[in-house]
């Protein structure tokens, strides 16, 4: 069977899918600078190779029964102008380069009636495996985020359903190698604490699960400096020294809650005060000041909306109460929504991480793993009863509040590593990474299946809210039942069984 | 000649060795053999013919020999050591004599080649290297031990004077050149390389600390060998809390290995804060790197953390102060050039706005400039809305970016909805200036129902068909509309551009606007 690259027609293509709805305020064809892109496309991508469709056996059998691509995802939007900037030829750019991947012209595995791509699952188990064993050199660059690379790998696995637990001995030593004794794990051997990785090792700890790998945690330690690391202003420092954002809102929250920790304040904090606040105390409000005039959140009060903080807010927020009362009494949710939903983007069908920025596989996951906690405040606390595509307390379709369709096409027929290699990727030009693999993976779990806020139990803090997370069914599902990845919790991001084993264990044990 | 017996080989071995045409030894091994056979004359004859084939004089002439070795004569009695001395006299032998070569103690060199089969002029070359780098080595040693005694105080005679030792800058310099030399021998003549640390007399007190990874460990990286070197010396004097220059250089080395190291930028600031270091001077370093490591995140903080150190000591000085805001502003203009929406380097510049009060026209026509080359730039039109409605000297303090602030004058309104429809202009389906009017509109506490004209521009015969075909030149107009009938009470009107939008205009969105028009119920 001959096998050509997609190249050569990707070339063909684009020309005949510019066909432009609005004339008058559209560019006529492609510009230079498109074609320039497709070809460099076809050179990264030269490990791939495509079956032509008139010879592909799956094409072939599958032929007569293919649904007709909704132009939504083959065309150019409707309205586009004239003025040509930086912005608008990356965009421009970026669609011609996603546009032979989405309408089924680049291929290498199997395609289903939807002119969609199978899930390469056991090729991204590999290339996570892979990212968990000796790595070379020119991995230098992470040497200050492994537990960063625990996590993404360890969470990705599970995602798509891989057993990890032979991982647990293993991670247990590396973890401990890099815990410090004033609290906290650092990035690698002897690096100082910080919030991040620490998130990221505790999460990790969590997926593997077990007695063994929750008392690595020194938690009174651990304690001790989230205290010298939060805030006057309510928020917390990354590190000793380090910066102050939002990530630390969110990390910080996820860690008090998961390890039960005290919320108490010791004295020597740089937040104490006569009036006693504790580590929750101005979170909320630290995290409002950082909603913008878009309607997302940035890093730092004052700053440009941006999704990977927007999901640090909401995150933070679902911690702190339930998301129908905390999302309302600390930021504008209109707004918020309205710029949620502006990330994404036709074609593609991907999210971008802020306005007028480009179409990126991992803001599947910082943005698209906003909508469940969108979803949740907008419906509030449901009945068990009720049927899951429907909600009690409004008549809002609140589960299809963006296109599910459009970020799963972009997830498996863009941001899927179709050659040898797996693994997930930020876009077709780009190679995959573990970080990727994960956030692509999350997405794409969360736009599978839908999320309900089941019952919050009030205004206390440390109470945590029950959801329910259970395959979305509704049409069209443009992908086979066995590509369905594992359901995650909505807000710790690991599975929701080792979430809630991590927390009763340390909920039921006696002392601290 | 004589004609050889080739018939009797024993008659040919009978000649003696001495009678043998002398070879040229080719090899430095062939070179020791000949020696050997030059300072013991019968051994060649005892070896080829045996004891007794030997005539009796060379048989007594190599036993004498024998006996010439190390500790052989005390073997006999006092008589017959006479006698052997004066028969040693008489037959002329050689007095020392060479011992018997062992062919394996020459060694291989780094390519595996048996040293033995040097040619002479190779080997003399091997031997000058090799006496070369002993030398170097004996006085590296001298270097050591004097700076030793130097710091401790003790002192040597010259003369009748009791004079200090001193170890000088050139004594340093020249042990660094003699490190080098003597790292090049090694690499030359056994491919062993020396750490660059180890090249360093400055670093000869730390004892590098080597990272140990746990058993099994996940992740590990197969560090560079320079990056582990640098790493392990890092561990050592971090484990003493050292702040010294030296240290400052290390971290620059780590961070030129791996920017993203955020426990060597914090380091490197206690260390810049212990040594007192001119803070310009730091910046001035950073900017190198910065420009290097364009999405390095930690060089961010790291300026942060030295303009906070160094403002308090220029405060009082407005100059001071002003010049500090241009040399930054620059700088931060030349960042932007290389990567326009870089979000670090927009959070620095917000908090440097905030910290030098630079709320100038200055800091909006830089920003102006940067949306006159993008007009999609969406982080510059961010940093507009914060430098224009955070100012101190008219926003409320804490007023929330989402809501009205009364205290924002209504000039400051004006011209900021006017700049943003003069850029819709320019591109309508640009979303960024949308939402920078309606934020600017929601801050002044307007209606947006004031640019209800404007946007209507945007949208022709909105639902129309046919003849008087709908016509759209921007979505985000349409959504403006909605907002702006919603407010006017036109709910039908508002229902109907929401529909458009998720049926024609914006149809990725199609759910969003579906909740947007339940949400007019
Ligand atoms: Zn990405």
């Amino acid at each position: 069977m001959p096998i050509k690259t997609s190249l050569a027609r990707a070339r063909q293509r684009i020309p005949h899918k510019e066909k432009p709805a609005a004339p008058k305020s559209s560019r006529p064809g492609p510009t230079k600078s498109q074609y320039a892109q497709a070809e460099l496309a076809g050179q990264d991508f030269n490990s791939l190779t495509a079956r032509s469709p008139a010879h592909s056996p799956v094409h072939e059998s599958q032929g007569p029964n293919m649904i007709p691509l909704n132009p939504l995802f083959t065309d150019y939007p409707p309205i586009r102008d004239r003025l040509a900037t930086a912005s608008s030829t990356v965009q421009d750019d970026t669609v011609a380069e996603c546009l032979p991947f989405l309408a089924g012209d680049v291929r290498t595995v199997p395609c289903n009636e939807h002119g969609v791509p199978r899930l390469d699952r056991q090729r991204h188990i590999k290339f996570l495996r892979k990212n968990l064993g000796k790595l070379p050199g020119r991995f230098v660059s992470l040497d200050a985020s492994r537990p960063w690379l625990l996590y993404w790998c360890l969470n990705g696995l599970s995602l798509l359903g891989a057993d990890v637990s032979d991982y647990r001995v293993d991670l247990i030593e590396t973890a401990r190698s890099m815990q410090n004794d004033t609290g906290g794990f650092g990035g690698g051997i002897g690096h100082d604490s910080h919030l991040a990785c620490t998130y990221a090792m505790v999460l990790a700890l969590a997926i593997v699960g077990g007695e063994d790998a929750y008392e690595v945690i020194d938690r009174r330690a651990l304690w001790r400096w989230l205290c010298t690391l939060k805030q006057p202003d309510g928020g917390f420092r990354m590190a000793v020294g380090g910066e102050v954002d939002i990530r630390g809102a969110y990390c910080a929250a996820v860690l008090i809650t998961l390890l039960n920790l005290p919320l108490d304040l010791l004295p020597g904090s740089p937040a104490w005060t006569e009036d006693g606040p504790n580590l929750f105390t101005g979170l909320g409000g630290y995290v409002r000041r950082c909603q913008t005039f878009e309607g997302g959140i940035s890093a730092q009060p004052n700053g440009e909306a941006h999704g990977a903080y927007a999901f640090c807010a909401l995150g933070c927020l679902a911690i702190l109460g339930a998301p129908h009362r905390t999302f309302t009494s600390f930021l504008d949710v209109p707004r918020l929504i309205s710029w949620l939903s502006s990330r994404q983007y036709a074609p593609e069908g991907g999210y971008s991480g802020r306005t007028n920025k480009l179409v990126d596989g991992c803001y599947s996951h910082w943005v698209g793993c906003c909508w469940p906690l969108i979803e949740a405040s907008l419906a509030g606390p449901s009945s068990l009863m009720f049927d899951v595509n429907k909600t009690k307390n409004s008549n809002i379709d609140v589960h299809n509040l963006y296109s599910r369709e459009g970020l799963i096409r972009y997830i498996l027929c863009c941001a899927q590593d179709q050659s040898k290699r797996g693994g997930m990727r930020d876009k077709p030009s780009k190679s995959s990474d573990a970080y990727h693999t994960c956030y692509v993976l999350s997405g794409l779990s969360s736009a599978q299946h839908v999320t309900r806020l089941l019952a919050s139990d009030g205004e206390g803090l440390m109470t945590h809210s029950k959801y329910d997370v259970l395959p979305y069914t509704g049409s069209p599902q443009i992908y086979d039942e066995e590509d369905r990845v594992s359901a995650t919790d909505p807000v710790y991001f690991i599975p929701e069984g080792k979430r809630k084993d991590i927390m009763s264990y340390f909920l039921s044990k006696p002392g601290f | 000649m004589p004609p050889k017996n080739k018939g009797g080989g024993r008659a040919k071995a009978a000649e003696p060795a001495q009678q043998e045409p002398p070879k040229q030894p080719q090899t430095v091994r062939e070179l020791e053999w000949q020696r050997y056979y030059d300072t013991n004359p019968h051994q060649k004859a005892y070896e080829e013919l045996g004891l007794h084939g030997m005539t009796p004089a060379d048989r007594q002439a190599y036993l004498n020999q024998e006996y010439l070795k190390p500790g052989a004569a005390k073997t006999l009695s006092n008589k017959a050591q006479k006698e052997l001395w004066k028969q040693l006299n008489e037959s002329n032998l050689p007095l020392r004599s060479l011992p018997r070569p062992r062919d394996s103690h020459w060694g291989r060199d780094k390519n595996g080649r048996d040293i033995g089969d040097y040619t002479i002029e190779e080997y003399g070359a091997h031997e000058a290297k090799t006496t070369k780098l002993l030398n170097l080595f004996f006085q590296s040693q001298a270097f050591k031990s004097k700076r030793e005694k130097a710091s401790n105080g003790d002192g040597h005679l010259v003369g009748d004077t009791v004079q200090p030792f001193t170890c000088t800058e050139d004594d340093f310099e020249r042990e660094k050149v003699r490190r080098k030399e003597m790292a090049d021998l090694q690499q030359d003549l056994y491919s062993v390389k020396t750490d660059p640390y180890a090249l360093d007399p400055e670093w000869d007190d730390v004892v590098p600390i080597p990272q140990v990874e746990p058993e099994g460990a996940l992740a590990a990286i197969a560090y560079p060998d320079e990056y582990a070197e640098a790493m392990s010396y890092l561990r050592a004097v971090m484990a003493v809390k050292e702040h010294t220059p030296r240290c400052l250089r290390l971290t620059e080395r780590i961070i030129s290995l791996n920017p993203a190291h955020y426990t060597v930028w914090l380091y490197r600031f206690s260390i810049v804060k212990a040594l007192n270091i001119a803070i310009p001077d730091d910046i001035e370093w950073l900017n190198e790197v910065s420009l290097t490591y364009i999405k390095n995140y930690q060089i961010w903080n790291h300026r942060q953390l030295l303009l906070d150190h160094y403002y308090p000591t220029i405060v009082t000085s407005p100059s001071e102060v002003a010049a500090l805001g241009d040399s930054e502003r620059q700088f931060l203009e030349r960042m932007l050039e290389e990567d326009a929406k870089n979000y670090h380097v927009w959070s620095y510049r917000q908090y440097l706005v905030r910290k030098l009060g630079l709320w100038d026209e200055e800091e909006r026509q830089s920003i102006e400039a940067l949306l006159d080359e993008d007009v999609r730039n969406n982080s510059a039109w961010s940093h507009r809305f914060f430098v224009a409605f955070s100012d101190p000297a008219h926003a409320t303090p804490g007023s929330h970016a989402t809501e009205p602030d009364p205290r924002v004058p209504a000039g400051v309104v004006d011209r900021e909805v006017a700049y943003a429809q003069a850029k819709i202009l320019l591109a309508p389906q640009n979303q960024s200036p949308w939402n920078y009017l309606k934020g600017a509109l929601v801050k002044g506490g307007r209606k947006l129902g004031s640019v209800r004209e404007f946007s209507e521009q945007f949208v022709t015969n909105l639902g129309g068909v046919g003849d008087a075909e709908e016509e759209v030149r921007s979505s985000h107009a349409l959504d403006l509309l909605a907002d702006i009938y919603k407010e006017a009470g036109e709910k039908e009107k508002a229902d109907l551009a929401l529909r458009r939008l998720g049926e024609k205009w914006d149809r990725i969105r199609k759910g969003y606007w579906e909740y947007r028009r339940k949400m007019l119920e």
